[in-house]
């Protein structure tokens, strides 16, 4: 079976890390700043001691001046709760490459620099409904894991990004990427919106084919939704070729609009980009990895 | 409106094949999008094979009818009656004689009846037959019995005017001869109606009618139409007659040139109508002298003439006689003749003398060369038979050219040699009982008088000097003629005893061989300037010039003629039914399916 990501490909993945613009939140150590206080090198304040606090943390320098008990309070590093929904939809399985598997590599890079940095990552696949692992990915150990379940992920089905809101609510603060074509009767805009509510920073990722970019045929055809399997007649012509690159245009921009406005990075990508190119160039340049 | 071409109507059965197409459905490959909803409502008919499906509108199909019904009435070649009326065979008389140069209209005259014979042309119908002859000094046939356009479009359009004269008699008797009786036939004049004299009597009538068309409108122009070099007593000089043939008052400068050097330049003034005569200096051993006006009128033919200002080589005669004053006078009239009288004693041969006059004497061996052997003596191998009495004379042939001008209606003769049995040559003098003058070419030109000049009133009459005259330069033609001729008037060169080779050198630079052998007709002297006659003799190159200058009143006035007197119609067997001509309209209707059919092409390829 060929391998997600190739391993030289890994290992130059882990000189990445996410870049979170807020301190984050999480429930366990890690390398994160975080709003909470705890064992680290980095000085944070002072506060009176109460009682149960631990006395280790006692500044006996500052009792000696003072003659009240200190506590020396330090910067707490913890995880970074990475959540990363996938859109698996039938419109998702169209294109060369295929958009599902350009989504599932692309989905696959942005988690590995996350677990290596020991930050926690949880998995979020969709298409009519969404559809997680039980437990999030931690640690290295869990790449495996993870590559494993993204390759037997099926591709089909209705896209419907309003049952995101949910599950996107129950997020705790942290990095949210959504990867997708934005494709699709329904609209992003409740699950971007759903997003800034949960307190997530991140980003959406529209990815298309090159052929849904600028179409490499003309003539009469009978057109057939990937997800919906309705099929209508139609005569591609320069003139409809305009059209229906205005429609996607403005789609595109419906979604990135959505998501500036929520504080969220935005970027369409083109599945005949290399995954490499996208993570070294897209994302870095957006300031989701340095 | 007239359909050329009916049957070309019967291409509009594309019209229902189109829309057959459009009903024939299209089979459609189906493609699989990701989101049907980015995809607009659009469906165009541009294929079809598969039945059937409900007729849809569609810009396409509009046009596609448009352009192919608009394509149909162009193939069937539709034509409005045109102004004109035409006969089945038109002929057409182009006028392209010299004074069709004169640009009064613009470009000129000439271009301007091109144009309206093309308009002619175009007119013709399907059945219509054209000839196009061409008037000038020497009509010619351009197109003969045409109907192809395009092929009388190409003869058209290689017509170019001569300096000649227009003879719209000739031209007018060869039309009338390439018309066939019953004939449906009219003839079209286009010119300026500055033509020869036309014959207008009844026996010159036309087998068809002719419909004039005036070209031009100005006669506006100052021309010279005179310039001879005369020698005086101390000095030569050049006459030169100028003259202001329009209405209006002129100014204009002359330059007076000899051998292309500059003498004098005059400012003259000549009101409308006005000519002057100018008297201008020839340098001694000047070979060709010019005069030309700079008055920027509408002709410019006539603006610019030559003449050659050498003297003629001179030509030596003998005259042996007893004694003939008439004959003395009439033979010195000849400026170039340089006479010798001598008495018939003192004859010897000589080969000095150009020609040999022997009045009543004849030398015991005959000259080889020209001679007039008058009254020979009996016992002279050209003597004739015993005298007899003779009374009145006559021309054997009135129209031959050795009796130009001579009258000989009251000439009589009282006695002559009986030349009957003579075989000397032709008789060119004659009474009813024998020749009296025979004259012939071979080996030389020579002339024999049947009778003593005296025994006649010939020499009492005016015809006299005139014969002589006439036979004189029959017999001792200048080797070129030093006086001016008229454009595509011949000239007559004999080439120089012992000459090798004879060319002509043209104004424009072309170069004619002529025979050395004979006497030559040169004749392609259609442009006006100085001509060059070398002949090689012994090793040297002798030059002598002519020139040609337009030199014609007639054609200087230039005003064109309004109405021309021509000849009759005939009581002929042609039929006259003139129709209409056609003015065919095909290729605008083809060039705006043209445009439909770029429209068409527009729009497939916008989508629509």
């Amino acid at each position: 079976m060929t391998p997600l990501l190739e391993p030289p490909l890994l290992r130059r993945l882990e000189a990445l890390a996410l870049q979170v613009r807020r301190e984050v939140s999480g429930q366990m150590g890690g390398e994160r700043r975080s709003v909470a206080r705890g064992r680290s090198v980095e000085f944070a304040d002072f506060r009176n001691y109460t009682p149960g606090d631990d006395y280790r943390l006692i500044d006996w320098n500052a009792y000696a001046r003072l003659d009240r008990f200190m506590l020396r309070l330090f910067v707490a590093e913890q995880e970074l709760p990475l959540s990363i929904f996938v859109d698996l939809s039938g419109s998702m399985d169209w294109g060369r490459p295929g958009k599902a598997l350009a989504a599932k590599r692309l989905a696959g890079a942005i988690a590995y620099v996350a677990l290596a940095a020991l930050d926690r990552v949880r998995l979020t696949v969709f298409a009519a409904s969404p559809t997680s692992a039980a437990a999030p990915y931690r640690g290295r150990r869990a790449v495996a894991d993870l590559f494993a379940r993204l390759q037997s992920l099926p591709v089909g089905g209705r896209t419907d990004y309003a049952k995101l809101v949910w599950p996107i609510g129950r997020q705790r603060p942290g990095m949210t990427v959504l990867i997708s074509d934005g494709l699709g009767e329904s609209s992003m805009d409740p699950a971007i919106a759903a997003l800034r509510r949960a307190r997530q920073e991140g980003a959406v990722l529209q990815l298309l084919a090159p052929q849904e970019i600028k179409p490499d045929w003309t003539g009469d055809a009978t057109l057939r939704d990937s997800e919906t399997g309705v099929e209508r007649d139609f005569t591609f012509t320069p003139l409809t070729q305009g059209v229906y690159l205005e429609a996607l245009a403005r789609r595109t921009q419906e979604i990135e609009r959505s998501a500036h406005r929520r504080g969220l990075r935005f970027a369409r990508l083109s599945t005949d980009e290399p995954v490499e190119d996208m993570v070294q160039l897209t994302l870095r340049r957006l300031g989701l990895l340095s | 409106m007239t359909l050329l071409a009916p049957l070309a109507a019967a291409l509009a059965l594309t019209l229902p094949a189109i829309v057959a197409l459009y009903f024939l459905r299209i089979r459609r490959q189906t493609r699989v999008v990701p989101d049907l909803h980015l995809w607009p409502d659009q469906i165009l008919d541009r294929q079809a094979n598969v039945p059937w499906q409900r007729l849809r509108f569609s810009w396409l199909l509009l046009l596609q009818l448009l352009a192919v019904a608009v394509l149909v009435a162009a193939a069937v070649q539709p034509a409005l009656s045109a102004g004109t009326s035409l006969a089945r065979h038109s002929v057409v008389l182009l006028d392209v004689s010299a004074s069709m140069q004169a640009h009064d209209v613009q470009p000129s005259r000439l271009d301007e009846a091109k144009r309206q014979v093309a308009a002619v042309i175009d007119q013709l119908g399907p059945q219509d037959r054209m000839t196009l002859i061409g008037v000038s000094s020497a009509p010619r046939i351009l197109a003969s019995v045409v109907g192809d356009r395009d092929s009388l479009h190409r003869a058209l359009t290689d017509v170019a005017a001569t300096n000649g004269a227009a003879d719209l008699s000739s031209a007018l008797r060869l039309a009338a001869g390439l018309v066939r009786p019953g004939d449906d036939a009219r003839a079209y004049l286009f010119s300026d109606g500055i033509v020869g004299p036309l014959r207008t009597d009844s026996s010159n009538s036309l087998p068809f009618p002719v419909e004039y068309h005036p070209i031009g409108v100005s006669g506006e122009n100052v021309g010279l139409t005179s310039l001879v070099v005369r020698t005086g007593a101390q000095s030569r000089a050049g006459y030169l007659h100028v003259q202001n043939f329009g209405q209006q008052s002129r100014s204009f400068s002359l330059d007076w040139r000899a051998d292309g050097q500059l003498l004098d330049v005059r400012q003259l003034t000549l009101a409308g109508g006005q000519a002057a005569d100018l008297v201008l200096p020839v340098p001694a051993g000047a070979t060709l002298v010019s005069a030309h006006l700079d008055a920027g009128d509408v002709f410019a033919l006539d603006d610019t003439v030559t003449a050659v200002a050498r003297t003629p080589r001179v030509f030596r005669v003998l005259l042996v006689t007893p004694g003939n004053v008439f004959l003395q006078q009439a033979i010195g009239v000849r400026a170039d003749v340089q006479l010798d009288v001598i008495a018939p004693a003192a004859y010897k041969s000589s080969t000095a003398y150009a020609m040999s006059i022997f009045d009543r004497y004849s030398p015991p061996a005959l000259p080889d060369g020209p001679f007039i052997m008058i009254d020979p003596p009996a016992g002279s191998p050209l003597a004739g038979g015993t005298g007899i009495g003779i009374g009145r004379v006559r021309a054997s042939d009135a129209g031959d050219p050795l009796l130009t001008n001579v009258d000989l209606q009251d000439v009589h003769v009282a006695r002559s040699q009986d030349l009957r049995l003579s075989q000397f040559g032709r008789a060119l003098i004659t009474s009813p009982q024998t020749p009296l003058l025979v004259v012939r070419d071979e080996p030389f030109r020579q002339v024999l008088f049947g009778f003593d000049i005296h025994e006649s009133d010939l020499p009492l009459r005016i015809a006299f000097p005139i014969l002589v005259q006439n036979l004189s330069e029959w017999m001792l033609p200048p080797s070129v003629p030093s006086h001016s001729f008229h454009p595509d008037e011949p000239v007559t060169i004999v080439p120089e005893p012992g000459a090798a080779s004879v060319t002509v050198v043209r104004p424009d630079g072309g170069r004619r061989s002529l025979a050395t052998s004979s006497i030559s007709t040169f004749a392609d002297t259609d442009l006006t300037g100085l001509y060059t006659v070398e002949q090689a003799v012994s090793g040297k190159v002798d030059r002598s010039w002519f020139t040609v200058n337009l030199f014609s009143d007639q054609i200087s006035q230039l005003k064109p003629a309004s109405r021309l007197t021509l000849p009759p119609i005939g009581n002929t067997t042609t039929v006259h039914s003139a129709h209409h001509g056609l003015l065919e309209i095909w290729p605008w209707i083809a060039l705006v399916a043209l445009v439909i059919v770029v429209l068409e092409w527009l729009a497939f390829h916008r989508g629509l």
